[in-house]
């Protein structure tokens, strides 16, 4: 229990004040998952609003294997971009292996299914009606979009909160890819992992405080953002 | 005045065809009543005409434009001469105002105060502007749909169902703004399962049911002399009775197996029904001297307040009738259930149907 209380003590300590160390790992890690969440949200957001809106044939297909896709392990992820993006994959003149490149697609991914399907279960009690109020007003393409976009906005940070909340503290695909290279493809989870395993429990748990406030910090904002 | 002409027109939700080939003109500048039982396919017909949704098949002809020869930016300026009322309001989170300003902003009109104020105090909902739009009481969040389509001024209205569910003063705010538009050479359809609002305000009746037109035309016609069982079942569901034709000493007549009305027919035989408008048959307390040739005694065996006038149901030797008094002559005559009247209407106030 003391090494524990100990522990703890020694990881606050080394919060204040912060190591550049620790500063250059968190903002990697911000700048992997959040990038990784925004290029997901591209993919995502649209998608959710197709869904939502058109009626088609293999829809329920498409629907299907989006939620399906929640399911795939994050570690199989990371084996496809592994693949993808290795010297004698298709993408292995991109050089993206171990680069934070290759975490933020590996991320997105990963997220993609997420943000389409907690959007797309969101919206679908919005999107027909906001479409039918906007287009039986008169509202031209971008107005439509624009409505759409305005009226959905809680359904898609929502989704984006559990988007990047999954991503920011994933660990084995993350290793995978990025290779947790120290000043280039660490970033929290990966450090957290090498830390504790090399027995250094104080640096652990520093930045699993670290994570914890990331999380909390980025649900506060989007949160606030909600609001509005 | 906009002239809508439909051709064949054919809408189906997965395997289930919701209209069967519907082919009609709507009178421009009128209200054009759409009448109809529930899953009679109203909906889908104002969406199409809206263009909310496109039609599985046929075509719709607005002033002659075909509407599957317009592109996308044809039909954004097509919708925008026409405005739609949705059944279940539409409304956004904000004020009234903001609900107002926000459908003159997506049309770049500019929604002025004098502008709101003269589409709420249309609709009844002056002094409004401020409340949150989505606390609207059902009646005023209707009002407030049919306002912001105002103030856009469409050439076409279409309104779904726009008063049901409505509490009466909401009604008549509703009927009163949809009897101006129609002065002022707005083409109207309205869709409605309300027989007293389709007398009220319709130049021309269209019935559907199951996805295809019944029977169109005027109030009169249609309501009168419905050519089916279906509409009169509908429109007149007070008096229908089914029963043998027959005739005898030069008179055709109908015995329901209960009690024989008289009916003026060249019919001789045959199953048939005799539909009678509540409004055409006379209440009085003693069986009257009249040149009628229908007069049956029964007991009162319900009364229904229906504000202006209140709806009897009279049991005449098992056959029950309804009947319309007005509040006045209800009270002069000491009316209450379990009081025995005399119901006394013409041979030619039946309308008799065949049935095969």
């Amino acid at each position: 229990m003391d090494y524990l209380l100990e522990g703890l003590r020694q990881g606050l300590a080394l919060l204040f004040p912060p190591s550049r160390e620790v500063l250059q790992i968190v903002g990697l890690s911000l700048v992997v998952s959040l990038s990784a969440t925004l290029l997901a949200a591209i993919g995502g957001v649209p998608t959710a609003l197709f869904l939502a809106l058109k009626e088609f044939r293999g829809k329920r297909l498409v629907v299907g294997a989006v939620n399906t896709a929640l399911a795939v392990p994050a570690v199989l992820i990371g084996l496809v971009v592994y693949t993808l993006v290795s010297r004698r994959g298709p993408l292995g003149a991109l050089a993206l292996l171990y680069t934070p490149g290759a975490m933020i697609i590996a991320q997105a991914l990963l997220a993609f299914p997420i943000i389409t399907a907690l959007a797309l279960a969101a919206l679908k009690g919005i999107a027909r009606d906001t479409r039918d109020l906007a287009l039986s007003l008169g509202a031209n393409r971008r107005q439509l979009a624009v409505a759409l976009i305005r009226q959905g906005r809680f359904a898609f940070l929502t989704a984006l909160i559990a988007g990047f909340s999954r991503i920011v503290g994933e660990t084995g695909m993350t290793l995978m890819v990025g290779g947790n290279i120290k000043g280039q493809t660490r970033v929290l989870t990966t450090a957290i992992a090498l830390e504790t395993m090399k027995g250094n429990f104080e640096i652990g748990i520093a930045l699993g405080i670290v994570l914890l406030l990331v999380a909390l910090g980025i649900n506060i904002a989007l949160q606030w953002l909600q609001g509005k | 005045m906009m002239e809508i002409r439909i051709e064949n027109l054919q809408q189906a939700a997965g395997k289930q065809a919701i209209l069967r080939g519907l082919s009609l003109t709507f009178q421009p500048g009128a209200v054009n009543v759409i009448l109809g039982p529930n899953g009679a396919g109203k909906t889908t017909l104002l969406r199409l005409l809206g263009l909310l949704d496109s039609p599985a098949g046929g075509e719709i002809h607005y002033d002659g434009a075909a509407a599957s020869a317009l592109d996308r930016s044809g039909r954004t300026a097509m919708r925008r001469r026409i405005g739609f009322v949705f059944q279940a309001p539409l409304l956004l989170a904000g004020t009234v105002r903001q609900n107002l300003e926000y459908a003159g902003r997506l049309r770049r009109i500019a929604a002025d105060r004098r502008g709101i104020d003269r589409v709420l105090s249309e609709t009844g909902l002056a002094g409004r502007e401020d409340q949150e739009a989505r606390q609207l009481s059902g009646g005023e969040k209707q009002r407030l749909q049919l306002a912001r389509v105002m103030l856009l001024d469409p050439e076409l209205y279409l309104l779904d169902e726009p008063t049901a569910n409505l509490d009466p003063l909401s009604v008549k705010n509703i009927e009163v703004a949809i009897q101006r538009l129609a002065k002022s050479g707005k083409t109207i359809l309205l869709a409605t399962h309300n027989l007293i609002q389709a007398r009220l305000l319709a130049e021309r009746i269209f019935f559907l049911k199951d996805g295809r037109l019944v029977q169109e035309g005027g109030v009169e016609e249609v309501l009168s002399r419905p050519i089916s069982l279906d509409i009169a079942e509908f429109s007149a569901a007070e008096n229908i009775i089914s029963g043998d034709i027959g005739f005898s000493e030069g008179v055709t007549f109908l015995d329901s197996g209960k009690i024989r009305i008289e009916v003026a027919s060249e019919k001789r035989s045959g199953r048939g029904a005799a539909v009678i408008r509540p409004e055409d048959i006379l209440v009085s307390r003693q069986p009257i001297a009249s040149s009628a040739r229908n007069s049956f005694v029964g007991r009162i065996a319900a009364v229904v307040d229906l504000g202006v006038v209140l709806s009897l149901s009279v049991d005449c030797s098992g056959e029950v009738f309804t009947v319309f008094v007005t509040r006045h002559s209800f009270e002069q005559m000491n009316l209450v259930a379990g009081v025995d009247v005399a119901l006394t209407f013409k041979a030619t106030a039946v309308h008799l149907l065949p049935i095969e």
